[in-house]
């Protein structure tokens, strides 16, 4: 560059970054006095509770202060406030002990979403066309009360719905009261991966209608029937950390691990052997195992007590199934049957336990029976490295029962559907039906019936688009948040932990909402707290038994729950009469003939049932086995996909006989040549912009074939048929693969 | 052109390079517009725009950023720290670290002070100036001044400092900070950069390794 062009070039820069700093407008910028005394730069850890899933994992928040946009009386401007940076696991907690998942780890993304609801919504639209004008606190409780108040008017609080994600402790309390107070039937808990079978059968086999909590670190051989326990099944960080205890931590003494599944998980890609097996068999496996234990005069039949006296023949030594019998229905050799049997009943303590797909059959319950037979048999229940059943803590207080029963939610929507529920108010809380239901059950069409619907949903998606009235809730890290572990501690636990940041946006806290919506009815519901702090510190505080409840409940959330030993633990129900089982086939929705393949959607490791598909980290998590991420797939065996002329990344089309769905192929060696695997979570048709329009959703096209005993759907009973639709067209992405589609393209 | 005329081979490839960056970067502008329609992307009442994005504000502040460039600071009320120095010396309890910045001596930032601690003194002093009226004024309306930082790294330099220690070794804030003692508005009149930083750890015995600063 000679020195004409470089001052030509000093000058243009020169100039052009004269003109660019001209004005600024920081300080034009109107802030506001903080509320808070903040030392700045320095960071507090306060504790809190993770919400996105039922495990009820203990967290720590990172709270520092910054500079936060904010709105006060409709004037924009700017303040300084202590806010959420990072969180962690609490490493005091008896369930994740200092552990966090990836999807907690992404759960900071939920209070910083940029498509988070920041205030109180009416409808102006039609129903999903996400048209919304603001309205205040006060006009958004005064038009909830007035639909409640017309109910009651009416006399027809029965006609009062609430549609809830499955919850615990005081807030499921809460709600119970509040319709109970009100007369109406008790809230619905909707969960598409629920584990009802699983607490039936152990209510049944063991007295404990609960999951189970599995002591891992002790244990010496693991025998896991399709559970993906270390990635999405029951409680996976209390697993992890045990996992790894069982593996490494005892020198010279390292666990064996056995995953019986019909697809392989990411649990199943770290056993020692991995077993495939034909869908919905697994029971008759374990009865296999548990003949060849009795027969060889491992354990005696009669060890097994209550749980073996459920199974038919179990006393005459389960003639039924002998291995060559049982190799027959399960595709298991002879020889593998009676070695896993051998080193199961030798190798103890040892462990066995079902989950996933195993129970989401037709014949789950007899499956989940016989698995808990076999773990009896061996003696493997309330002891070290065996299944325990962590002490339940009473948070329901005796007040009112609903009246009446909730009817499932299939039953819901169909009275709905046909007139004959005429639900005339409609809550959702946490819940995203529209999307988890398979399309035969025409949720949506239920929803169009029901006059008015109000959504306490911190996001637009299926259901809340549904909504005629949205009261966000506050973020978990915004609010008072609690959690009663169910399983994953061999301690009782109570997570409870205060607001670790100031609110960002005008939301308040359901709790709080549906008391204030109490006091404002014509006839008040009189409900015994004021505030939804005060329903936890009633219940809670008194746990820890000391004099002075509110040093208890400064402690207690101070630690972020409470944990110890119950002062009076609840006994084991008694057994229910209930008649031996039998091992009968499953059964499938769809002719073989026109639909070869079994259809096995499953929980995707990053969004679970779909619920946490709005959140970008976890849209960029690659899959464990495929390394697939922003996309939906499906798993092809390779010679199912040599046949069929499916390569790696082709369209294929997946039809049922209830529709049918199009995403890629990814052809995968982990399942057997009559399977299809696809995971659930993608293909939303509303779900804030990182998850809307992406991939397809398999749980659409299930077909509406329900556990009979429990009446929860069966969603690996679906058959369908595959073809190939298509070249690769990019949808697909891969980590770190070819990147035929920029994931983020097109997004605002 | 001279560029061209004299340039070597790889001078004139890093020309057609640099042209071509630009004209794709403006023709993906051009040509991909965002997306819009979908249900999904209406923005919300009460959502602060449709648009998240780590991109700057304006040209303005790219351009300064991409240089390391802090523009001057603007300050929301002329405050005379020579003043408050005086009456720190001679009367009642006034020091910089104590009163208005007081997160120094604790922490790694020195801290603004909120209207809240102006208001500490002038609730009974001075109250008839104007400048203090207004102040009252604001703190009424809970409104706080936007003071703006006069000194300060750019995020590439990622350096991680920390006032607390300095503190506590008995550097003087003027070391860093300039005679602000004989300032009315706090002037940006120290050129702090690595060097002076390094040469004073060198002076001090105090460490001078990477690790120290950066991140």
């Amino acid at each position: 560059m000679d020195r004409r062009n470089f001052i030509k070039l000093t000058a243009l820069t020169g100039s052009a970054t004269a003109l660019a700093s001209c004005g600024n407008p920081e300080h034009t910028i109107i802030r506001f006095l903080p509320e808070d005394e903040l030392t700045p730069g320095i960071a507090e850890w306060k504790p809190s509770v993770c919400p996105l899933c039922a495990s009820g994992c203990g967290l720590t928040v990172r709270v520092m202060d910054t500079d936060v946009e904010v709105t006060r009386e409709g004037q924009a401007g700017v303040t300084r406030m202590a806010v959420a940076k990072k969180l962690e696991g609490n490493p005091d907690h008896p369930v994740s002990r200092g552990g966090l998942c990836a999807r907690g780890q992404a759960g900071i993304q939920v209070t910083y979403h940029p498509d988070r609801i920041t205030q109180p919504l009416k409808r102006t639209g039609n129903r999903g066309e996400a048209k919304y004008e603001a309205v205040t606190w006060d006009q958004a409780i005064a038009e909830l009360a007035t639909q409640l108040d017309g109910l009651a008017t009416a006399a027809d609080q029965k006609s009062l719905a609430f549609v809830t994600a499955r919850r615990s402790g005081r807030r499921a309390t809460l709600v119970q009261q509040f319709l109970a107070k009100f007369g109406a039937p008790a809230a619905m808990a909707f969960e598409l991966f629920g584990n009802d079978v699983l607490r039936r059968a152990n209510g049944l086999s063991f007295g404990r209608e609960q999951l189970p909590t599995l002591d891992l670190a002790r244990s010496r051989y693991v025998l896991s029937f399709g559970a993906d326990f270390l990635g999405t099944w029951n409680s996976p960080v209390a697993h992890a950390e045990a996992y790894g205890a069982m593996r490494q931590g005892r020198p010279g003494l390292r666990g064996s691990f056995v995953q019986i599944e019909s697809h392989m998980t990411q649990t199943g890609a770290n056993a020692d052997e991995w077993v495939p097996v034909f869908p919905g068999t697994e029971g008759v496996l374990a009865l296999g195992f548990a003949h060849v234990i009795v027969h060889e005069k491992l354990r005696p039949a009669d060890a097994a007590g209550r749980a073996g006296a459920l199974i038919a023949g179990w006393a005459s030594g389960l003639e039924e199934y002998a291995p060559d019998r049982v190799s027959k229905l399960t595709g298991v050799t002879v020889h593998r049957i009676e070695e896993i049997a051998r080193h199961f009943a030798e190798l103890r303590p040892s462990m066995a336990f079902a989950g996933g797909p195993p129970l989401a059959h037709t014949n789950a319950l007899f499956t989940a029976v016989a698995v808990n037979a076999l773990n009896a048999l061996v003696g493997n229940i309330n002891e070290p490295g065996g299944i325990f059943f962590t002490p339940q803590v009473a948070t329901a207080d005796t007040g009112p029962s609903a009246s009446g029963a909730a009817p499932s939610f299939d039953k819901l929507a169909a009275g709905i559907v046909a007139g004959q529920l005429p639900v005339k108010v409609l809550l959702v809380d946490g819940a995203n039906p529209v999307f988890a239901t398979p399309q035969a059950w025409k949720v949506k069409e239920a929803f169009a019936k029901v006059p008015f619907i109000a959504s306490f949903g911190s996001f637009l998606d299926e259901t809340s688009a549904q909504a005629d009235l949205i009261l966000p809730d506050h973020s978990f890290l915004e609010s008072w948040v609690e959690a009663a572990p169910e399983s994953g501690s061999l301690v009782a636990v109570m997570s409870v932990a205060p607001p670790a940041m100031k609110p960002l946006y005008q939301t308040r806290a359901m709790g709080d909402v549906l008391l204030e919506v109490g006091r404002k009815l014509q006839k008040p519901l009189d409900l015994p707290w004021q505030t939804y702090e005060e329903a936890l510190k009633t219940a809670i505080a008194p746990l820890a038994g000391g004099k002075d409840i509110d040093e208890d409940w400064f402690a207690i959330r101070k630690q972020g729950g409470w944990w110890g030993n119950l002062s009076k633990p609840a006994p084991p129900v008694a057994a229910a009469s209930k008649a031996p089982m039998t091992f009968v086939e499953p059964q499938f929705d769809g002719d073989v003939q026109q639909f070869p393949f079994h259809f096995l959607p499953y929980p995707s490791a990053a969004f679970l049932d779909g619920s946490l598909a709005h959140l970008p980290w976890l849209q960029e998590l690659p899959d464990p086995l495929t390394s697939a991420m922003w996309s939906s797939w499906v798993e092809v065996n390779p010679q199912t996909a040599e046949r069929l002329g499916i390569s790696d990344r082709d369209i294929v089309e997946i039809a049922s006989a209830h529709g049918s769905i199009q995403t890629a192929a990814v052809v995968s060696p982990g399942l057997a040549q009559n399977i299809i695997a696809m995971p659930v979570g993608q293909g939303h048709s509303m779900f804030t912009r990182y998850a809307t329009g992406r991939g397809a959703n398999p749980i659409a096209i299930l077909a509406p074939v329900m556990e009979p005993e429990t009446g929860s759907l069966a969603w690996a009973a679906t058959r369908v048929k595959i073809s190939r639709v298509g070249d690769p067209d990019g949808r697909l992405i891969l980590f770190a693969g070819a990147k035929e589609e920029k994931p983020n393209e097109g997004l605002r | 052109m001279g560029l061209l005329r004299r340039g070597g081979f790889a001078r004139f490839w890093t020309v057609v390079v640099c042209a071509a960056a630009v004209v794709t970067g403006v023709a993906c502008g051009v040509l991909a517009p965002p997306k819009s329609g979908t249900a999904a992307m209406t923005v919300l009442p009460g959502q602060a725009s449709g648009i998240f994005t780590p991109a700057h504000s304006s040209f303005g502040k790219a351009v300064n950023d991409f240089f390391g460039r802090l523009p001057p600071p603007t300050q929301p009320v002329e405050f005379p720290h020579k003043r408050h120095v005086e009456i720190g010396k001679e009367g009642p309890e006034l020091k910089c670290t104590e009163t208005c910045h007081e997160g120094v001596t604790k922490s790694p930032v020195a801290g603004l002070p909120s209207v809240n601690t102006c208001l500490g003194c002038h609730a009974a002093i001075a109250v008839d100036k104007p400048i203090i009226k207004q102040i009252t004024a604001m703190q009424e309306k809970g409104l706080d001044l936007a003071w703006q930082r006069v000194y300060g790294y750019v995020a590439q330099a990622h350096v991680k400092f920390n006032h607390a220690p300095h503190i506590a070794a008995n550097v003087e804030c003027a070391t860093c900070h300039g005679d602000i003692a004989n300032q009315t508005v706090a002037q940006r009149n120290v050129n702090m950069h690595m060097g002076v930083c390094v040469t004073c750890h060198r002076e001090k015995n105090a460490p001078n390794e990477c690790l120290t600063c950066h991140f």
